[in-house]
């Protein structure tokens, strides 16, 4: 069996393989547009109970675990946690802001966390517009002073980056600088509502032109680095979406956990399905009546999508991000709708002759 | 190929599997994650049960009495092969030598 036919198991018999963990809502930053639920309240999780709830996640097999949060390094033990999904062999990704990615913390991430991918974000190619959106002076600097201590120290990094009003007319300029720095820059052109449902962030959302312009601009590079344009859609933690009759691996393959034990099937979808106060992960994987749910709609979900054709692929559409704005997850929302019609035809000039056939790639 | 880490492997010889790799058994198979190549290998159920054996502790003379009873196969072949598959996997940088043992 190749590591696709793997995937595919996983989504299809319901096999936890990656677990997103938000260890905190606390930050460094105040992104405008952050979409924690930060008035959420509860008993937060223990280190201890972190730690058996790791053992059992290991003991499941689970392979992929992300650290997030908030800002995850602002969590008290975050070492200690990190330290510990690496000794317990997990694959360990950290989503971080980058802001305390320097000095001693830096060196403790790489020494004793050991990550697979950290993960930062970007929000412009200057700092007046990064630091408009985290609203914190001086960051943009020192994310990119942070970046280059950490690709001296040998981290593996991937920059994050979400399209919006303010910086589409700085997508060049941030693919230079990613270049420039060696980076692999991801941009993801949906600004979502806040988990708790407001939509404030919307009034950010990038505009049509802005986003065929990035779409353009990312066409043209895969183009001259790689020939053959693919349009790619990766899952959260970095493994590909599987060719089985779910439209993504929500509550099949992964699930998400926030700073207060709630699961949720993904970090997107904010449905609780159960809470590891209550119960184990193990406990709730297998008789979870949410859960269930959740697996059924996804099938639904990639009926829907499917309905669209193969340009149904470009919407990249998230049941999850469906809820929080329609409350239905099986209700495809205008953005997505957007996203399908201006790649569709920014991939379809690309695709003209010998490209057509290649679409809708999903590597 | 022969390299000194297969030469090294005798059934006294207690193995790990590297630092550089994390693993997850799916199904019988191991999925395999060498974390500096950011490579994924998925491999058979023979070669995952040796990464489960591999705890650091156990030497490869143990990993055989534990196979022995597993497989219907002769003790000398078992012994044969598994001592050669270690040594495979040692050279593909899966499996290290223990320290301190």
């Amino acid at each position: 069996m190749g590591f696709e036919q793997i995937l595919q198991k996983t989504w299809r018999d319901n096999i936890l393989f990656s677990v997103l963990v938000e260890l905190t809502y606390r930050c460094n930053l105040d992104c405008f547009f952050c979409y924690n639920d930060v008035g959420l309240r509860g008993e937060p999780l223990s280190t201890e109970q972190y730690f058996a709830f790791f053992s059992e996640l290991r003991d499941l097999q689970v392979l992929n675990l992300t650290l997030s949060g908030g800002e995850p390094l602002a969590h008290p033990d975050f070492f200690l946690l990190g330290a510990r999904a690496r000794e317990l062999g997990f694959v360990v990704r950290v989503k971080s802001n980058g802001h305390a990615l320097r000095g001693a913390a830096l060196r403790r991430l790489r020494d004793e966390v050991d990550p697979f991918l950290v993960e930062v974000s970007l929000h412009g190619a200057t700092a007046a517009t990064h630091d408009r959106q985290t609203r914190v002076p001086g960051s943009f600097e020192r994310l990119l002073a942070n970046l280059r201590e950490a690709l001296e120290l040998g981290l593996r990094i991937r920059i994050n980056s979400t399209l919006t009003a303010w910086n589409e007319d700085e997508v060049e300029g941030m693919l230079d600088l990613a270049g420039s720095l060696g980076l692999p820059l991801q941009i993801d052109p949906e600004v979502t509502p806040r988990d708790d449902g407001d939509r404030e962030p919307l009034s950010i959302s990038p505009s049509r032109s802005g986003m065929a312009r990035m779409f353009t601009l990312q066409a043209a590079r895969a183009r001259a680095l790689a020939g053959p344009l693919t349009v790619a859609k990766g899952a959260d933690d970095g493994t590909l979406p599987a060719a089985v009759e779910k439209h993504c691996g929500a509550g099949s393959a992964g699930v998400a956990v926030d700073p207060y034990g709630n699961v949720y099937p993904c970090v997107q979808w904010r449905r609780p399905v159960g809470n590891l106060h209550q119960q184990s992960i193990g406990e709730i994987w297998t008789t979870s009546a949410g859960l269930r749910e959740v697996r059924a709609l996804t099938t639904q979900a990639k009926g829907l999508v499917d309905s669209y054709g193969p340009a149904g692929a470009l919407m990249s559409f998230c049941p999850g991000s469906a809820v929080v704005r329609d409350g239905d997850p099986l209700r495809v929302y205008p953005d997505a709708l957007r996203r399908m019609e201006v790649l569709g035809e920014v991939v379809g000039a690309e695709a003209d002759g010998e490209r057509r056939a290649i679409l809708p790639i999903v590597p | 190929m022969h390299t000194d880490s297969q030469a090294a492997i005798d059934t006294a010889t207690v193995l790990r599997p590297s630092r550089d790799i994390r693993y997850r058994r799916i199904d019988g198979e191991a999925v395999v994650v060498r974390q500096k190549a950011a490579e994924v290998l998925v491999m058979n159920e023979v070669a995952a049960r040796l990464l489960d054996l591999a705890d650091g502790r156990s030497s490869v003379g143990a990993w055989i009495d534990v196979l022995a009873g597993e497989y219907e196969v002769d003790r000398e072949t078992l012994e044969r092969d598994v001592l050669t598959f270690a040594a495979e996997l040692a050279a593909e940088g899966m499996l290290e030598i223990a320290d301190g043992v």
